[in-house]
């Protein structure tokens, strides 16, 4: 299990490219071995789709349906498409919503300021491992400056290392969120060779970096975009964060940091 | 785990031991009341309630009559994100996939997110016959796996346990005593299940949504178990309803605002993940292998049945649960089934179409239309229950002796000669069980009723009886009402028939 301590400048980040083939998903990738029965699955399955599909015609009484069908009730009630609030309000009401369900808002001028809170945090809590997404952006944090004596380590900046088993161990994993929606007090993250979805899930401690001018008022803002963004181009994992883990299976009573992290904070930037 | 066990005795038997359980009694009203209330301030904080539940089952409605074109669309783009798509129509092919893929991984264990659909094909019974291990995640889902029971709530599975039973199970499962306190023992779940999640070869889930037109699928969660189970295994199993389709990502945004609400009270889940096939080949975690079984299971009997079609439209949040007075009487494990509370008790016999057995769930509700009420995508439960009894009695299933009552009820109402005939002689049969002004005989047609409550008697001097009087009287009063009155009557008519006619199409409030 030896982590590393590198300098961020070690490794340039490995930054996403749609054309490149990162995008290949995995079942490319089997051996000969694993393809037989895996083949045989897929071929049962194409033979059965077309009985399958068939069957719910003939339940709906009616031939196959084989070109899209108008869908004139689309997405949210057109009133609510018009609804948007301004930057201050943006800001009070996520802070508002991410606050009230046990998580933690913050404003910070720069990544540089945020750095220093990060640091400062680490320090509070003992921190001895800390995870980050393998971005520029948690690179100006300049923590492995900051805290010499913290493991720090950047996910999949190099492919022999353990990255899981990274993250579980850590006490904070930092990421960049990709977008915010104020109205529910939500951050989107996404995955990619730099952003593992681990960072935000694993450690006990999640602190989301979230731009200002990614934060929208409406869920829908983050969610509508990817409808055209083309399938090819959506990564395996998003997620969308409104806080920190919680259960209230027990007696109804809230227990927080079931199985993802208990302290989450988002550090609004700029 | 076993729901067969729960199932034995009829409604009746099941309710009449969870109605002596006090502490069930009471854990089922506190929750449930905790659930509505918290619906009640997230809806009217949200607005437009009424807008956004009509959207919800215009979304849903036109899905599943589209359900062919739509579903199609999701396994080609599916497949086209890497993922394995099977078919499965019934429980047995299902489970079969399922073990086929364990056993070609060799898997030893199997760790689980939230899934209805893995409790309706009891895949955990499967998988421990096979000798491998099948671990819940969720932590009311743990609990009552190791207390060897099936969910009683949609939402809240282990609503029917105490912390101190809890305590008890979960020492047993340490092999230490802990103490009865939710954070010593939700911190013992989490670090329990945290070792099986970095171990589990397969990790399995449901899926709350499936977006169409990009082969996404979709999970709402708080505790962040369904997002280990997506990251951490090397392979992923998601059993999947066949109806769980939305065409697009816009149209979640409606789904992701009706269910949390109606569900919880919340905004939104502490976590919604959008999972688009297996990891990237340059990513460092997510699954290798992605399978999707798309179950069938009764779902589509439902297809084409004007009465029951719009049953697909559901989107398990447990709302009519909260707002049941049946529900909120009994529990869950009363209904038998998987899915319990109005949905189950429509939803349990339609899926196993033809089999007595589930008969008599159908009787389990006031039919108050509190589910209709309070359900987001405005699923008519009431009207579906008075279908099933109905189509019950049909075939031939329903109670003889109460067919019996019901013409003899009907020939002596039909004609007022012998109607008052029967009150005569009826006056002079009851005296001798006349007690206190009441009847306590809890023999023949009056032991249902007696037991619990005492019937009236017949009056001595009736309504009818007094008719001659009272008509006189009426007469002699003048016949025209107080403007006031009349005016007002007039208005609130006028207001009826303009909402009427503005109203949306489908979909009227229940009055």
């Amino acid at each position: 299990m030896s982590n590393t301590n590198q300098p961020f400048s070690a490794k340039p980040p490995v930054v996403p490219n749609p054309e490149s083939s990162h995008l290949t998903p995995d079942h490319e990738q089997h051996d000969s071995s694993q393809a037989d029965w895996l083949d045989e699955l897929e071929q049962k399955s194409k033979a059965k789709q077309q009985t399958f599909m068939n069957h719910i015609a003939d339940r709906l009484q009616r031939p196959r349906i084989q070109e899209a069908p108008k869908h004139p009730f689309r997405g949210a009630p057109e009133i609510w498409q018009d609804f948007n609030w301004n930057e201050a309000e943006k800001i009070e009401k996520f802070t508002k919503h991410f606050t009230e369900v046990g998580g933690n808002v913050l404003r910070m001028q720069t990544l540089e300021e945020a750095g220093a809170f990060i640091a400062e945090q680490s320090r509070l809590l003992n921190a001895q491992y800390i995870v980050r997404q393998q971005l520029p952006e948690t690179e100006a944090l300049t923590l492995e400056a900051r805290l010499p004596h913290v493991q720090i380590s950047a996910w999949n900046s190099h492919t022999e290392e353990a990255w899981k088993a990274r993250a579980a161990e850590a006490d904070i994993g930092i990421v960049l969120a990709d977008g915010a929606a104020a109205y529910t007090g939500t951050v989107m993250v996404t995955s990619s060779a730099s952003q593992g979805r681990s960072v935000s899930l694993l450690p006990t401690v999640c602190i989301v970096l979230l731009p200002i001018e990614r934060l929208q008022t409406r869920l829908g803002e983050l969610l509508i975009p990817w409808d055209s963004k083309g399938r090819e181009n959506l990564p395996a994992g998003i997620h969308f964060i409104s806080g920190p883990s919680r259960s209230s299976d027990i007696e109804n009573e809230l227990t927080i940091g079931v199985h993802g992290p208990g302290i989450v904070y988002t550090l609004l930037i700029g | 785990m076993n729901p067969a066990s729960s199932t034995r005795g009829t409604v009746k038997e099941r309710a009449d031991i969870a109605l002596n359980d006090d502490f069930l009694r009471n854990a089922v009203r506190f929750t449930t009341d905790r659930l509505r209330s918290g619906k009640k301030v997230a809806s009217t904080e949200h607005g437009n309630w009424e807008e956004w539940r009509e959207r919800g089952r215009q979304i849903r409605l036109h899905t599943i009559a589209h359900l062919d074109y739509y579903l199609n669309l999701f396994v080609e783009n599916a497949r086209s994100n890497g993922v394995h798509v099977h078919f499965a129509d019934n429980a047995v092919e299902a489970t079969d996939i399922v073990m086929t893929i364990a056993r070609q991984k060799e898997a030893q264990s199997v760790i689980k997110s939230k899934s209805m659909v893995s409790e309706e094909v009891h895949i955990n019974q499967a998988l421990e016959l096979s000798g491998i291990e099948a671990i819940e995640s969720d932590l009311g889902e743990y609990i009552i796996q190791l207390a060897g029971e099936g969910p009683s709530h949609i939402v809240i599975p282990a609503i029917h346990k105490n912390r101190y039973q809890i305590a008890e199970l979960l020492s047993e499962d340490a092999g230490e005593t802990l103490e009865p306190d939710t954070t010593i023992l939700a911190g013992y779940v989490r670090r329990k299940l945290r070792q099986k999640f970095l171990e589990a070869d397969i990790g399995m889930t449901g899926c709350n949504f499936a977006i169409a037109e990009t082969g996404s699928m979709v999970l709402f969660e708080n505790e962040g178990n369904a997002r280990m189970v997506t990251t951490v295994p090397k392979t992923q199993i998601t059993l999947m309803g066949m109806e769980r389709i939305v065409p697009s990502w816009a149209d979640l945004e409606v789904m992701a605002t009706l269910l949390p609400r109606s569900a919880t009270g919340q905004r939104l889940t502490m976590y919604m993940s959008g999972i688009t096939g297996p990891k990237r080949t340059v990513d460092a975690d997510g699954p290798e292998e992605m399978h999707i079984i798309i179950v069938d299971n009764g779902r589509s009997q439902q297809l084409g049945d004007p009465e029951f079609q719009e049953l697909l439209n559901c989107i398990r949040c447990g709302a009519c649960l909260n707002v049941c007075p049946v529900y909120r009487q009994i529990g869950g494990h009363s209904y038998g089934g998987t899915y319990s509370g109005p949905i189950g008790a429509v939803l349990t016999p339609a899926l196993n179409k033809n089999v007595a057995e589930w008969d008599d769930i159908a009787s389990a509700s006031s039919l108050c239309g509190a589910c209709y009420e309070a359900c987001p995508v405005k699923i008519p439960l009431h009207d579906m229950l008075v279908s099933l009894r109905r189509r019950k009695v049909e075939r031939g299933h329903g109670d003889k002796l109460e067919a019996l009552g019901m013409r003899g009820f009907a020939t002596l109402m039909a004609n007022s000669k012998r109607f008052a005939l029967a009150m005569r002689l009826g006056k002079i049969a009851q005296k001798p069980f006349v007690h206190n002004s009441g009847i306590h005989l809890k023999l023949g047609p009056l032991k249902g009723w007696n037991t619990y409550r005492v019937a009236p008697t017949l009056a001595n001097h009736s309504f009818r009886d007094q008719w001659k009087e009272l008509s006189a009287e009426t007469a002699a009063q003048p016949k025209t009402i107080d403007p006031a009155v009349r005016q007002r009557m007039e208005q609130v008519l006028a207001d009826r028939q303009h909402n009427k006619s503005t109203s949306r199409t489908g979909g009227e409030s229940h009055e």
